[in-house]
């Protein structure tokens, strides 16, 4: 399959996730227990970036909805990079763009993500 | 044979497990691609598609029936294409809400395919689901 995940920190030490492939029913879990584990860790600031994702479906949207549910409770955020149109639609026809922070490069995410306190 | 009123039919069975929804996206995207739709619509088709199939893996899991499969058929006619998806998942019997996950893929799933397609409809049968979607090309 399709799929890889990997993790790095941002210089100002906001975890990411990224996302290589297929982000489907298969594959979506590992997304899920790899955000458990840093929610576990004590993160309050996620982010996925989806630059090389080419597919991302309602299991997918339902495991980073759980995520940023979970950060909001305990005012964190779990925002997104996803700068290619096809896998953003998918935001855009749910409505979920308007519910996450959705950033177009990770320069962008790191500015933005360093003025929220 | 007159391939105006005689469609092709492309039929694919998958075992309904999470790891083969990918093959019939795949199947289907070869499918769809060969139609006269846009790129986008080749991306709405292969994501209902995939939200289907998903949809029955997700039942068969609950209902202890993942050793059955999923048939994917397509008929292929010139502007309209019809995705049938037949599985032997069970009843879809509305369940509380899962704790461990809180979030709904499912209905948003039925959302997706609502959006994508131009018709959709859902039958249960004996023993499983049938799901019609058709899309128009053009």
């Amino acid at each position: 399959m399709n799929f890889s995940i990997d993790t790095y920190n941002m210089e100002s030490g906001v975890p990411v996730i990224k996302l290589t492939g297929e982000v489907d029913v298969y594959t979506a879990p590992q997304l899920k227990q790899q955000m458990i584990g840093m929610l576990e860790a004590g993160a309050n600031q996620i982010l996925i970036d989806l630059t090389e994702v080419e597919y991302f479906d309602s299991t997918a949207l339902g495991v980073l909805i759980g995520g940023l549910k979970r950060m909001r409770e305990r005012d964190g955020n779990l925002s997104l990079i996803c700068p290619n149109p096809r896998i953003r639609r998918v935001f855009e026809i749910t409505g979920l763009d308007k519910i996450f922070d959705i950033y177009n490069s990770a320069d962008e995410a790191k500015i933005a993500i360093q003025l929220v306190p | 044979m007159d391939a105006q009123s005689e469609p092709a039919v492309v039929e694919l069975r998958i075992p309904c497990r999470p790891e083969y929804v990918g093959v019939a996206r795949l199947a289907l995207l070869g499918v769809a691609s060969r139609m006269k739709f846009s790129y986008d619509q080749v991306e709405d088709v292969r994501l209902a598609v995939g939200e289907a199939c998903t949809t029955s893996v997700e039942w068969a899991t609950k209902n202890n029936r993942a050793d059955t499969d999923i048939v994917v058929r397509s008929s292929i006619a010139d502007t309209k294409l019809t995705v049938d998806i037949i599985d032997s998942s069970g009843e879809r019997r509305e369940a509380p809400a899962d704790q461990e996950n809180d979030n709904e893929p499912e209905s948003l799933g039925a959302l997706l395919i609502t959006l994508l397609v131009d018709e959709v409809t859902v039958t249960p049968i004996n023993g499983g689901t049938h799901v019609k979607m058709v899309k128009y090309a053009g």
